[in-house]
C-alpha cells in the first residue's frame, strides 16, 4: 500500500517578504530578482524537482516549513539551482573536479576549477531526468547505488561508492583530485579502482600527513603536495595560479568561513533555537559557497542578520517543541533526519564534519601555499582522535548540547573505528549522554526506521 | 617427517615468551609493532627487543575487539584490538611500547584506539600514500628521523653507527634467507609447504634476531642437503596467494587449498614474502633505512594511480610467470577495503595477461568454509582443464 503525501507549497502570504530582499548577484554578473526566486520556488522548482517538495516524513531533506525565514528560502533556491550553475560552468569550459571534504576549495577555485563532492556524480545523473516524483527518485537513487557498488566493491561506503559511477557513465568531470585527509580511507581506493581500468578522467591524489603529532616537515610536505596539485589543475584549466590569485581566493573564502562562524555563534547564543534543524547550520554554504562564493557570502550575510533579529526577539524555530533536546552530531557525511529530530522533541545544534573546516583560519599574508598547508594540517577533524575529541568537546559546550550522536555510514572503516573512543572521551569529560549509530541510508529515501528508532529513543532518554 | 631445523624453530617459538619475561627482568625494553614500514633495524640497533604483533583466525578476539574499535573494521584489526583488550598474549602483555605505521589507515586507528583504552606507550610512524613522489621520500625521511628520536628516548641512548650497521646486516641476511626459502617453493624443491614456510617467517616476528638467523641457516642447510624432489604431483594446482594479510593463526584458507590439492607456490602478502623483497639499504644510516623502506614493494593499502609504474602489479605478474602458477587466489578479509576495492581492477588486468584470479572474501569465522571450498574447487577444476580443447570451461 502506498501513501501519497501532498506536495509542499510556499504560502502566497510570504511573497511580499521575499520581495523586500535584494537581487542575488552572481560572479558572472547574472542577477536574479526576488520575483524570479519566487517563481522558481513555487512554479519551476516543483515541476523540475517534484521529489524535493515531497512531504513524505521519511524524506530527510524536506523543505523547511519555517516560511518566514526568508534567508532560508533563498538558501534553498541556491541549493536547488546549483545544478544549473554547474551546467553553465561545463558549457563555458570551466573544469569540474571531484574532491572530498576535509580541505577547502581555495586552491581549486584559484586554479579556475570548480570542486564538487562525490555526491555531485549521483546528483548530475539524477538530474539528467527532471520531473522525478519521490518514489521515482528513491528507486533511481537506489539503482545508482547498486551500480556504483558493482563497479567498486559492496563494502564501499554509500558516498564514496559514487566514484564507481565514473566507470560506466559519461560525466563532465575534468579531473578527480581529492585530498586524502584523515577523514576517510575509502576515497583513495575508490580513485585507484577507477584509475586501474580507465584513463578517461585524469586522477590525482593530494596526500595528507596523517599523524599523531604536529611537525614542521608535515606542513612542508602538505605545502609541496598543494604546489603539485596547483600544477595539475593549471594543466586542466589552462589557467596559471599566481600567488595573488590564491591569496584573493583565500580572502574570499575566509570571509565565507568567518560569516558562517558568526551565524553559528549567533544561533548558539539564542535562549531558544532561532531556527529548526533543517534551517540550522551554514557550514556547507560557507565551505562550498554554492559554487559561487560572492553570492554565497551575500546569503550568509542575510542569514546572519535574520538570525540576529530572531535571537534578539526570542523567536523559536518553526516546528520545534519548547525547550528541545539539543543534539551535537559527530561522524561524517551523515546526520539524522532533521525533520524527524524536530518532531521527536530534539534539535540539531551542530556537526563536527564541515564545521572543522569553517573553524579554520588561513593567514592572508605571506606564502599562500604555506598558509593553506598550515591551516589544513591543523584542522581539528583531521588531527589525532584525542585532539579531535577535545575540540569536539569545546563545540559541544559552546552549543550547549544535551547529548552527542556519533553517526557514520555502513562501510566507513575509518570514522566507525573511533566512534566509541570519541564518545567515551566526550562522556568522560562532559558527563553528557552519547550514542553511536551506524546507518546505511545515505542516498536512500526509505527503510530508515531502524536508525530513526535509535535517534528517537535517545531523544526520549534526554527528555526524561 | 618434520625437518630437524623446523622443529628447532617451533621449539624456540614455544620458549620465546619465557625468554622475553627473563629479558624484561634484566631490564630489556620490548617494542611491539604493527605495520609494514616500521624500521625494525633501528629498534634492534638500540638494544630494544622488537616483536611484531597481531594474530588472525580467532573469531572470539574479533568479537572482543569490536567492542572497542568497530564491527566495520577488518577482522585482523578487530582481532588485534581484542588482543590488546584481553592482554593475555605474552608479547602484547610484555610490550613496553607499541609502534604503528600508517601505511594501513586502519592500523593507525588501531594504534589510536589501543593507546586510549589500553594505556600502552604508543609511537606512530607517518607514511605517505604515494611512495614514488619526491616529496613523499623527503617526508618519510623526516618521519623515520622523528620515530628514531622517540625510540632513542625509550632506549635512553642514541643509535650508534656500528650497531646500526650490524643490525642492517643481520636483517639483510634474514631477508635473503627467507627469499631462499621461497625460492625452494618456487622451483618445486621445497620439503616445506607454503604453510610451513609461513610458520618460519612468522617465527621471525618473535625470536631473537641473531638466534633466528642462525636457525634459518640451519634450516636452509638441511633443505640443501636433502635429495631433490624429481616427481612433482601432476594433479596439484599451482597457486599464488595475494591480497589481505594472512596473519599467524589464520590457517583457514591455506588448509582448505591444501585439502583440495592446491599447492601455494608463493605469495605477495604483507605477512609473507613481500617484506623480504626489494630492500636494499645502500647507506647504513637512518636516512638510508628510510629510503630503502620507501622503495620496497608498496604496501597494498597504499593506492597506486600510475598504471605504467605499478610495482606491486608487476611483481605479482612476474611471480606468476616465474613460479608457473596457474592462477591467483586473492584473499580479502571482511572490511579490508584496501584489498576489496582493488579486486575488480586487478582481476581484469590479470585476465588481459591470461592469469585467472579468484577472490575469496572471508573473515575468521568457520561458517563459510564449505562455501569457500566449493569456490576453490570450482576454480581448480577450471584451471586444470583450461588448456584442454576437449573440455569446455
Amino acid at each position: 500500500m502506498s501513501t501519497e503525501y501532498p506536495a509542499f507549497r510556499y504560502p502566497d502570504e510570504i511573497k511580499s517578504l521575499l520581495m523586500e530582499t535584494d537581487d542575488l548577484v552572481f560572479t558572472d554578473g547574472t542577477r536574479v530578482t526576488p520575483e524570479q526566486i519566487w517563481h522558481f520556488m513555487t512554479v519551476t522548482g516543483p515541476k523540475r524537482f517534484p521529489f524535493a517538495f515531497s512531504t513524505n516524513p521519511a524524506f530527510g531533506h524536506q523543505l523547511s516549513r519555517d516560511v518566514t525565514l526568508i534567508s532560508g528560502i533563498r538558501t534553498t533556491y541556491l541549493n536547488m539551482t546549483g545544478i544549473d550553475r554547474l551546467r553553465k560552468f561545463v558549457r563555458n569550459g570551466t573544469p569540474l573536479v571531484v574532491v572530498q571534504g576535509g580541505i577547502t576549495s581555495d586552491l581549486y577555485r584559484a586554479a579556475g576549477c570548480i570542486p564538487v563532492g562525490p555526491m555531485f556524480i549521483r546528483g548530475w545523473i539524477m538530474n539528467t531526468t527532471e520531473g522525478r516524483e519521490y518514489n521515482n527518485a528513491n528507486l533511481a537513487g537506489a539503482a545508482l547505488l547498486e551500480e556504483a557498488r558493482q563497479n567498486l566493491s559492496f563494502e564501499c561506503c554509500n558516498l564514496i561508492a559514487n566514484i564507481g559511477l565514473l566507470k560506466t557513465r559519461n560525466l563532465p568531470i575534468a579531473a578527480i583530485a581529492p585530498c586524502l585527509c584523515s577523514r576517510c580511507s575509502d576515497m583513495a581506493f575508490a580513485v585507484e579502482a577507477y584509475r586501474s581500468e580507465s584513463e578517461k578522467i585524469p586522477s590525482y591524489i593530494v596526500d595528507y600527513p596523517s599523524n599523531y603529532e604536529w611537525g614542521e616537515w608535515r606542513v612542508e610536505f602538505l605545502k609541496e603536495e598543494l604546489h603539485s596539485l596547483a600544477e595539475r589543475l593549471e594543466k586542466i584549466s589552462g589557467k596559471e595560479v599566481t600567488d595573488a590569485d590564491l591569496t584573493a581566493e583565500i580572502k574570499l573564502e575566509n570571509k565565507a568561513r568567518a560569516l558562517s562562524r558568526e551565524c553559528e555563534q549567533i544561533w548558539w547564543s539564542g535562549k531558544v533555537p532561532p531556527t529548526n534543524s533543517g534551517d540550522g547550520g551554514t557550514a556547507h554554504l560557507g565551505l562550498m559557497g554554492a559554487f559561487d562564493f560572492p553570492v554565497g557570502n551575500q546569503i550568509l550575510q542575510e542569514t546572519r542578520d535574520e538570525l540576529q533579529t530572531r535571537v534578539r526577539n526570542g523567536v523559536k524555530g518553526y516546528g520545534l517543541v519548547d525547550d528541545p533536546s539539543r543534539l551535537f552530531i559527530c561522524g561524517s557525511c551523515v546526520i539524522p533526519n532533521p525533520n524527524f529530530v524536530d518532531k521527536k522533541g530534539g534539535v540539531l545544534v551542530g556537526s563536527d564534519d564541515a564545521w572543522s573546516c569553517i573553524c579554520m583560519d588561513v593567514k592572508e599574508s605571506g606564502d599562500p601555499y604555506e598558509n593553506l598547508a598550515e591551516a589544513y594540517a591543523s584542522l581539528p577533524y583531521e588531527r589525532s582522535t584525542e585532539e579531535r575529541a577535545m575540540w569536539t568537546i569545546e563545540q559541544v559546550k559552546a552549543s550547549r548540547s544535551d547529548g552527542v550522536v556519533f553517526m557514520y555510514n555502513w562501510g566507513c572503516n575509518y570514522q566507525s573505528a573511533v566512534a566509541g573512543m570519541i564518545t567515551d572521551i566526550i562522556k568522560e569529560e562532559t558527563g553528557l549522554p552519547t550514542i553511536t549509530i551506524e546507518v546505511g541510508e545515505l542516498t536512500r529515501m526509505e527503510s530508515l526506521e531502524q536508525s530513526q528508532n535509535r535517534v528517537e529513543s535517545f531523544i526520549e532518554m534526554l527528555r526524561k | 617427517m618434520t625437518l630437524v631445523a623446523l622443529q628447532k624453530i617451533r621449539d624456540a617459538v614455544q620458549q620465546r615468551p619465557g625468554e622475553i619475561e627473563e629479558e624484561k627482568r634484566k631490564g630489556k625494553i620490548i617494542v611491539g609493532w604493527v605495520g609494514y614500514l616500521i624500521p625494525e633495524e633501528i629498534i634492534h640497533a638500540l638494544g630494544l627487543i622488537p616483536v611484531r604483533l597481531g594474530r588472525g583466525g580467532d573469531e572470539r578476539l574479533v568479537e572482543l575487539g569490536a567492542r572497542y574499535i568497530s564491527s566495520q573494521n577488518c577482522a585482523f584489526i578487530r582481532a588485534c584490538m581484542g588482543m590488546f583488550a584481553e592482554n593475555t598474549d605474552p608479547y602484547i602483555r610484555g610490550a613496553d611500547a607499541v609502534a604503528f605505521d600508517n601505511a594501513c589507515m586502519q592500523v593507525y586507528r588501531l594504534g589510536e584506539v589501543s593507546k586510549y583504552y589500553c594505556k600502552k606507550k604508543t609511537l606512530f610512524l607517518g607514511v605517505p600514500r604515494d611512495p614514488a613522489s619526491p616529496s613523499a621520500q623527503k617526508y618519510f625521511r623526516h618521519e623515520v628521523e622523528h620515530f628514531t628520536q622517540k625510540l632513542e628516548d625509550l632506549a635512553g641512548k642514541k643509535v650508534e653507527p656500528e650497531e646500526l650497521t650490524g643490525s642492517i646486516g643481520l636483517y639483510q641476511n634474514i631477508r635473503a634467507a627467507i627469499c631462499e626459502l621461497y625460492h625452494f617453493l618456487d622451483i618445486g624443491e621445497s620439503p616445506l609447504n607454503w604453510k610451513e614456510v609461513g610458520e618460519v617467517v612468522h617465527a621471525g616476528y618473535y625470536l631473537d634476531k641473531t638466534n633466528y638467523f642462525s636457525l634459518l641457516q640451519e634450516l636452509l642447510s638441511e633443505i640443501r642437503s636433502l635429495p631433490v624432489i624429481t616427481a612433482p604431483n601432476s594433479n596439484e594446482v599451482r597457486i599464488i596467494l595475494s591480497g589481505s594479510l594472512i596473519a599467524p593463526g589464520d590457517v583457514k584458507l591455506s588448509d582448505l587449498i591444501e585439502h583440495v590439492n592446491g599447492n601455494i607456490v608463493s605469495d605477495d602478502l604483507w605477512s609473507g614474502l613481500n617484506p623480504s623483497l626489494n630492500m636494499h639499504i645502500d647507506n647504513p644510516t637512518i636516512m638510508g633505512i628510510a629510503d630503502a623502506y620507501m622503495n620496497r614493494i608498496p604496501h597494498y593499502t597504499l593506492p597506486c594511480l600510475d598504471k605504467d609504474n605499478d610495482i606491486r602489479f608487476e611483481h605479482l605478474k612476474a611471480a606468476v610467470l616465474k613460479t608457473k602458477a596457474q592462477g591467483v587466489i586473492y584473499h580479502t578479509i571482511r572490511y579490508c577495503d584496501s584489498a576489496t576495492l582493488k579486486t575488480t581492477g586487478l582481476k581484469n588486468r590479470l585476465r588481459k595477461e591470461g592469469i585467472p584470479l579468484l577472490e575469496i572474501h572471508t573473515e575468521y569465522s568457520g561458517s563459510d568454509v564449505e562455501a569457500i571450498r566449493t569456490r576453490v574447487e570450482a576454480f581448480f577444476e577450471i584451471l586444470k582443464f583450461k588448456d584442454n580443447p576437449e573440455v569446455r570451461v
